[in-house]
């Protein structure tokens, strides 16, 4: 482990937003967001508002006013820009990627802080209870999001919250849910995901039900910690994120608990046989690819919110919305840790959202032979594997966030023997649109390795090629010059 | 009133005329259940007047195919084990 300075351990006080609607009100106020009065269907018109923002980059909308759904509102695309990443932890929405990065590594590399449960009196989720022969989810305002969909999705934006039957470790997890009826759900819960394992390994073959709460409206540092692929449990992770302690209160009809300032609460069971139809869906590569299935099933046994509470959205489809803009940026750090965790010499790691999270990028300090292969196998081997497919290693004169150069690395030092390994019956999912339908259907994947540094056994001063560019073969006193007299050539554009 | 129907299936085939089927259908009225799903044994006819309520049918990605049917819901069928309910 490297020594960490006096600064980095000290952290500043954290002022994030604890709530979905003190997030709003930060977003309404810097104009990341954007309240609509006018009324808005909850059929089509909030899905195709929300992904028009996407497309565009534009302010999140807030839409105060739902048809047949009075008192109830949606908050949109919550994080589809790194500005409302950055407002999200507390930070000035100007903050650069990099800054949001360092602070997204730092917090997440301090101690863990335990939630604290409250009185179910202090709960505002808590304010309206449905039980029994009430419980129907078309009471809620669950938007179709895309034309064609499968159904209305009542969980784009949220968590699903179990806890592991004997290690007793609780998973916010965000797995999609469509409402069947209004007493069923059906969720895509992929085979390797945590909750996935869990009802393979223990629930069904047991035959028992597995209790779940799903929890849309949450703080969006829960709702980051719920899609982040990290190892450390979201409860405790959302505290890290947020410097400070998350406030649980205790569901209504099993043990588990809950965010108490969440929006809307769902409680009820996984059923081990009985599954019904999900899908088809508009999914976060930009398609719908995975088939409608019989999958996941929940049963709903009571439902609780707030006051004039706020549904969550996510749309996904092509860039750029939160599906890829926030996984291309957890994925991506995560990896980062773990490959500094074996002491790679990584200077870097970083997804373009645009690749729907699909090539990690990572920089490193070619110090010696297989060192590509090494993080290749690393990464695909991890619990983030399956998620991305290509991983391409370019050496560290190159700026990872820049893809003119990256690109330039690849399509100029990527040896197409040598260079491209290609990794066979690995883990994927059922979203790949490139997966053939079989592979799809058993989460069958397949990844590949574009290794562009140059071979260590290459002779540096004879065989490595030099860059030619500006900065990389001019003397210092002639690029100063050169920049200098800039204007005097009778050059316009900048003076750098 | 006349009802609205709509049923995914991968291919037309599934949607054999002249017997009893059991589809998964959901309901295209207006209002609060729009989009909800129920288990049922139907007739469907690519006649348009056979039957009372009128179907419509998506393929496997959602596309909206253009041949139409009517439909005849003659019960529900509830697959949901006892002990659930
Ligand atoms: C908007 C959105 C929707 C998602 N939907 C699913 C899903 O339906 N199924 C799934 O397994 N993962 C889904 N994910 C990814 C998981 O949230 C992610 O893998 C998360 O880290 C799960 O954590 P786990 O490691 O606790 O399983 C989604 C992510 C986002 C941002
Ligand atoms: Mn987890």
């Amino acid at each position: 482990m490297g020594k960490i300075s006096e600064a980095e351990t000290k952290l500043e006080k954290i002022s994030a937003p604890r709530t979905n609607r003190e997030f709003i009100d930060a977003c309404v106020k810097s104009g990341d967001a954007v309240r609509i009065k006018q009324e808005v269907d909850w059929d089509n018109e909030a899905g195709a508002i929300v992904r028009r923002c996407c497309e565009l980059g534009e302010a999140a909308p807030f839409m105060e006013n739902i048809k047949d759904y009075p008192g109830f509102s949606y908050f949109g695309a919550p994080l589809s820009t790194y500005r409302r990443m950055a407002i999200s932890l507390g930070m000035d929405p100007a903050s650069t990627l990099p800054q949001i990065g360092a602070e997204y590594l730092k917090r997440t590399n301090s101690e863990p802080i335990e939630p604290v449960v409250i009185d179910k009196r202090d709960a505002p989720c808590k304010e309206n209870i449905l039980l029994g022969d009430d419980v129907d989810l078309t009471k809620l305002p669950v938007p179709l999001v895309h034309d064609g969909d499968g159904g209305r999705y009542v969980g784009t934006w949220h968590a699903v919250i179990t806890k592991h039957p004997v290690r007793g470790d609780v998973n916010w997890g965000m797995y999609r849910q469509m409402m069947w009826d209004g007493r069923t759900m059906s969720g895509a819960v992929f085979p390797f995901s945590d909750l996935g394992k869990a009802l393979t390994e223990y629930y069904l073959p047991r035959g028992e039900g597995c209790p779940f709460a799903t929890a849309i409206g949450l703080s969006p540092l829960a709702a980051m910690a719920a899609c982040a692929p990290s190892p450390i449990p979201e409860p405790e992770l959302t505290g890290m994120l947020a410097g400070e302690a998350v406030r649980l209160v205790k569901c209504e009809t099993n043990d588990l608990e809950v965010p108490a300032d969440a929006e809307i609460i769902i409680e009820g069971m996984i059923l081990p046989d009985y599954k019904v139809e999900e899908g088809p869906f508009g999914e976060y590569t930009g398609y719908r690819t995975s088939p409608r299935d019989f999958r996941v099933t929940f049963r709903v046994d009571a439902i609780t919110y707030r006051n004039n509470a706020t549904m969550t959205i996510s749309n996904m489809g092509v860039p750029q919305d939160e599906g890829q803009l926030l996984r291309s940026f957890s994925l991506g750090l995560e990896l980062e840790k773990l490959l500094k965790s074996q002491g790679i010499p990584v200077t870097g790691v970083y997804m373009h959202p645009r690749s729907t999270h699909h090539m990690m990028i990572v920089g490193v300090k070619p110090t010696y032979a297989g060192i590509a292969m090494q993080i290749a196998q690393l990464a695909f081997g991890s619990k983030l594997g399956p998620w991305f497919h290509m991983v391409m290693v370019v050496d560290d004169q190159t700026d990872i966030f820049n893809w003119d150069e990256v690109y330039h690395a690849f399509c100029t030092r990527c040896n197409p023997e040598r260079g491209i390994h290609v990794f066979k019956n690995t883990t994927g999912t059922a979203l790949y649109p490139h997966a053939t339908p079989h592979d799809r259907k058993y989460s069958i994947g397949s990844q590949v390795l574009f290794d562009c540094l140059w071979p260590v056994d290459w002779d540096k001063t004879n065989d490595v090629p030099t860059l030619v560019s500006f900065k990389s073969v001019y003397p210092k006193d002639i690029q100063e010059k050169v920049v200098d007299n800039w204007a005097n050539y009778g050059f316009r554009g900048a003076k750098k | 009133m006349a009802n609205k129907w709509e049923v995914f299936v991968m291919d037309l085939g599934e949607l054999a005329e002249g017997k009893q089927l059991e589809l998964t259908v959901r309901t295209l009225n207006d209002g609060l259940q729009k989009y909800t799903y129920q288990r049922a044994k139907v007739e469907v006819s690519s006649k348009l007047d056979q039957f009372p309520d009128s179907l419509q049918v998506r393929l496997g990605r959602g596309q909206l195919s253009p041949q139409r049917y009517s439909i005849r819901v003659i019960e529900t069928v509830n697959r949901l084990p006892e002990r659930y309910r």
